[in-house]
């Protein structure tokens, strides 16, 4: 994951690029990601629909056509590895709009549960995991929030396990069937100490 | 699978054989009947052989690796070999070959056979080329059954070797079953109405009806709206050779007028349509025009009246509407013409918007008395051999694809819009404007494939075939007529396949225009400006685009027109999933369909650019001239036949014919039922209903129908 864009680097991953890309492919991966994504994502025809939509593309380096290239071809590690990976917002703009009627968004959310497997994850998803696993929510109220809300008429905590904490049991239930926190917990201490 | 059938097929085995014992009076008897109805349709002796003495001949083609590839052919030949009736097999790569044809020839004459079956493809490619061969045996061409081992097994069961290759010895069985009982049929012939109808007088009608009319046949041509020419005559020029389509096309639209041979009959649509090839009788739909031509003033006593096309109603009438053929774009009154040159010049009164003030009959006057404000649809009957469909097009409704915003945003247009606002006669004089402020554009996004190779199920999952080029086109015009504007075009693939199109394509790139690769994506207005917003992928490039422009151009998808689904059924003419309407063989037939004596013409049959359309048009014309110049056509011999002794003259079947093909009629005093054996279309209903078992269907009789179910149920043994 390169972090400097200086000079060496940069020209590393150029030399990178140039390779042929048959080096690295994996065939099968097109098929787990289908079979993850329940997308036909090797339909793909690279019209660019969705870039052209994504509110991620113009503001970063995430190209969502790429990664369904990269489906397509079976690129596995190249998708897995690009920490581009995690721009996604999961607007679903693409998947509106692509004409083959595939679920780019899909496909990009398969990805991440593969990457996972290897422990390829940014930190702070690991974070949202904690907070969930402790609040119920990715993002948890806060004051101003609350504030906000009072403002507005609203109940100072919004009708989930804010309000009614006693479900959060059956939610870490969920995620401790996963190993979610687990894990998270585990990665963000050989990243962090 | 293989294995599962098997056990069903035994064990239904047990049980039919106690039914059939029921059942075997019934089919002696049926049997006994089949020589009566025959020795009576027919003069020849010996139609039928008597199923003791068939020999059947089995022929199992390869198709090349397409039927050998998939299955055990010498298994399969083994196999027939054992099959009763059977006299003689063989087996050859292509037998639909001259050299394939010759095995069929010498193996009837050498071995006396009564009977052929070819395992191959479907009956709808090859029946005719067999039947062809069966008859240079010196067999009767109906002793031939098909059995289907292609299309129905090699290529649906192609890594089943073991399934396709019990299949085909399935398919074999059923079909020596009934060629065993085949009789021989004699084809009818009919005479031939030596005259053709065409319906839509777009490009393609026109061409197909003025070739017709070239060869000396009388044509109809029909067209729905009050004037000819279609979507050709909407647009200014066109590619690849830049030529006026306005020049190229009224001359045709002139001709069409004055030709002797061709009976233009413009607002007006087919009604019903019955009858068969050679002799279909069309009702046709004159809609009430409220104006006379000089031919129709005159039929009513008025000398020297009739429209002259000189507008003075059009200048009084207080009615205005918009001008569809502009596309909304002009406005035009209640009583109006398209534009100046068109083809009938005869005003028409549009009656849903008529007020019927009455003004226009005073202008109008009291010589000419053109203008009927009471007039009423009309109803014809012509009698025609041949009928050409030649529907055309309608631009998809783009609004429906929401993102780009068509019909929210007023600068946002579609190609055939411009094709107005470019044309020198349309309603800016040839300068397009902005709808917005009636500013000249400076930059216009052109977005291709709009709506077309679409799978979401809003747009249309083909190519529309002619987009990409008049969207070139409609660069070179810009860069032609407006210095200074920049053409941006956004597209897919640029489909630049017919003669001299890639070289247009170089032309337009080398004129300036800026080339895209990436489907827009969506578009925004700037509400303030009323500038667009153009968001896309330039792939190329990897990168996102915002273009914003003045005008958007949208390259839409086009579908079939509106009324070709009511028409198409009149016709009995079938269509794809799309709408387009079938042609009865893409590579081999493309302009003939299932019903005899209906061709197809131009873009009612798929999207397809002039040049393609107007040779589609030829095709269709000299198709359908074939039969009309013959004379004659053979009729299948299909047909019901009544077994007068078994009828009972209740008369059921009579109202059950779909086609009105039946009778009741006195016989030896009493009522038998009657057919019309032209008018059969050998459905079965009444054959199939019967009570009495008293009708016999040709070629479908029920003993050869109880034989075929019997050699699949009982495995051969009958
Ligand atoms: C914007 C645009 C630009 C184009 N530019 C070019 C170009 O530059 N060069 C080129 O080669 N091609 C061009 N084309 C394609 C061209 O328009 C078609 O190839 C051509 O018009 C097809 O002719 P047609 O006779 O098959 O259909 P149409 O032109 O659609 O004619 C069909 C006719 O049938 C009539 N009709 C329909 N239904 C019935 C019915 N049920 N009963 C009676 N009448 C009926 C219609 O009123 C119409 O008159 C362009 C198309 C568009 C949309
Ligand atoms: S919009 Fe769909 S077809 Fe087009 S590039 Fe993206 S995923 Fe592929
Ligand atoms: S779902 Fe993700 S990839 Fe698709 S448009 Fe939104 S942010 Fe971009
Ligand atoms: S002709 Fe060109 S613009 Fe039209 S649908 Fe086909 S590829 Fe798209
Ligand atoms: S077979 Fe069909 S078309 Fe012929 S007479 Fe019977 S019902 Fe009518």
């Amino acid at each position: 994951m390169a972090k400097s864009k200086g000079y060496p680097e940069a020209l590393e991953k150029k030399l990178h690029d140039q390779r042929y890309y048959r080096e690295d492919s994996t065939p099968d991966f097109t098929k787990r990601v289908e079979d993850k994504s329940r997308t036909i994502a090797h339909m793909c025809f690279q019209c660019g629909t969705c870039t052209g939509s994504c509110p991620s593309a113009p503001r970063s380096t995430y190209r969502i056509r790429k990664f369904m290239r990269r489906a397509v071809l079976g690129l596995e590690s190249e998708a897995l590895n690009d920490p581009d990976l995690w721009l996604c917002t999961t607007c679903y703009s693409c998947t509106d709009r692509c004409p083959r009627d595939i679920a780019p968004t899909d496909v990009i959310m398969a990805m991440r549960n593969m990457a996972f497997t290897h422990d390829i994850i940014p930190v702070n998803f690991l974070k949202t995991v904690t907070a969930i696993y402790s609040s119920g929510h990715g993002v948890p109220n806060n004051d101003v929030n609350r504030a906000a809300r009072e403002r507005l008429g609203l109940t100072r905590d919004p009708p989930t396990t804010h309000m009614y904490p006693e479900y959060m049991p059956g939610i870490r239930k969920i995620l401790d069937h996963y190993h979610l926190k687990e894990n998270a917990d585990r990665i963000i201490k050989e990243r962090e100490g | 699978m293989m294995v599962e059938k098997k056990k069903t097929t035994t064990k239904k085995t047990e049980t039919k054989k106690q039914d059939t014992k029921k059942e075997a009076p019934v089919k002696q008897e049926a049997k006994k009947q089949a020589p009566a109805p025959a020795a009576k349709t027919v003069a020849a002796p010996g139609v039928t052989t008597k199923p003791e003495d068939a020999r059947i001949g089995v022929f199992i083609c390869h198709c090349g690796t397409n039927i050998a590839g998939s299955m055990d052919i010498p298994a399969v030949q083994e196999y027939a070999k054992t099959l009763p009736h059977v006299a003689y097999v063989d087996n050859y790569k292509y037998m639909c070959s001259m050299p394939g044809q010759t095995v069929i020839n010498k193996a009837i004459k050498d071995n006396k056979l009564t009977g052929v079956v070819v395992a191959a493809c479907s009956p709808r490619l090859h029946e005719p080329t067999f039947r062809t061969a069966t008859k240079e045996g010196g067999l009767n061409p109906f002793r031939f059954e098909m059995a289907n081992i292609r299309e129905q097994n090699s290529w649906v069961h192609m890594h089943d070797r073991e399934g396709s290759t019990d299949k085909a010895k399935d398919a074999i069985r059923i079909a020596v079953a009934k060629a065993a009982l085949l009789q021989d049929l004699f084809p009818k012939t009919v005479p031939v109405e030596k005259a053709a109808m065409v319906v839509g007088a777009g490009v393609a009608g026109m061409q197909a009806a003025l070739d017709l009319a070239a060869a000396g046949i009388k044509t109809y041509l029909i067209e729905s709206t009050p004037s000819i020419g279609g979507r050709m005559s909407q647009l200014d020029k066109t590619f690849p050779t830049l030529d006026c389509s306005q020049c190229i096309l009224t001359p045709k639209m002139v001709d069409v007028g004055r030709s002797q041979n061709i009976e233009l009959l413009t607002y007006s649509e087919v009604d019903n349509v019955e009858g068969y090839i050679g002799n279909f009788d069309v009702t046709i739909r004159k809609k009430a025009r409220g104006v006379l031509t000089p031919t129709e003033a005159e039929a009513r006593g008025i000398v020297g009246g009739g429209c002259n096309g000189c507008g003075d109603c059009e200048a009084v009438c207080p009615v205005i509407k918009p001008n569809v053929f502009e596309v909304g774009m002009k406005p035009r009154k209640a009583i109006y013409i398209n534009h100046p040159q068109v083809v009938p010049l005869i005003y028409t009164i549009d009656f849903d918007s008529c007020i019927k003030c009455g003004l226009c009959v005073t202008a109008c006057g009291p010589e000419k008395k053109a203008i009927d404000l009471e007039s009423k649809d009309e109803f014809m009957k012509v009698k025609v051999g041949t009928a050409i469909l030649a529907t055309g097009y309608d631009i998809f409704p783009i609004e429906k694809k929401e993102e780009w915003g068509y019909k929210r945003f007023e600068n946002v247009i579609t190609s055939l819009e411009f094709e107005r606002l470019i044309c020198a006669s349309g309603p800016t004089g040839g300068y397009p404007v902005r709808p917005s402020d009636g500013e000249k554009p400076k930059r216009v996004a052109f977005v291709l494939c709009a709506g077309s190779r679409d799978n979401t199920g809003i747009g249309k999952p083909y190519c529309s075939r002619f987009c990409c080029m008049y969207s070139l086109k409609h660069a070179h015009q810009i860069v032609e007529k407006m210095p200074g504007c920049i053409p941006y075009i956004f597209y897919m693939d640029i489909r630049s396949f017919g003669k001299a199109y890639e070289e247009f394509y170089y032309r337009i790139q080398d004129e300036g225009a800026k080339f895209i690769r990436g489907r827009v994506a969506n578009i925004l207005e700037d509400p303030k400006t009323k500038n667009l917003h153009v968001y896309a992928d330039d792939t190329l490039l990897d990168r996102p685009v915002d273009m914003e422009v003045d005008m958007v151009v949208l390259a839409a998808a086009i579908q079939p027109a509106a009324d070709t689904e009511r028409t198409r059924r009149l016709f009995g003419v079938s269509c794809t999933g799309d709408g387009w309407l079938q042609e009865a063989h893409p590579k081999l037939n493309p302009c003939g369909t299932t019903t005899a004596g209906v061709f197809l013409a131009g873009v009612c049959q798929g999207p397809k650019d002039i040049p393609d359309t107007v040779a589609s048009a030829e095709g269709a014309a000299s198709a359908a001239s074939i039969p009309i110049h013959k004379g004659e056509v053979e009729l299948e011999p299909y047909f019901a036949t009544c077994i007068e002794e078994r009828c009972a003259g209740c008369g059921m079947c009579v109202n059950l014919c779909p086609y009105t093909a039946l009778s009741l009629v006195e016989k030896e005093g009493r009522q038998v039922m009657q057919v019309t054996e032209a008018k059969c279309k050998g459905c079965g209903t009444c054959g199939g209903f019967c009570p009495g078992g008293a009708i016999w269907m040709n070629h479908f009789a029920t003993p050869q129908i109880v034989a075929q179910i019997d050699a699949f149920l009982l495995g051969g043994e009958q």
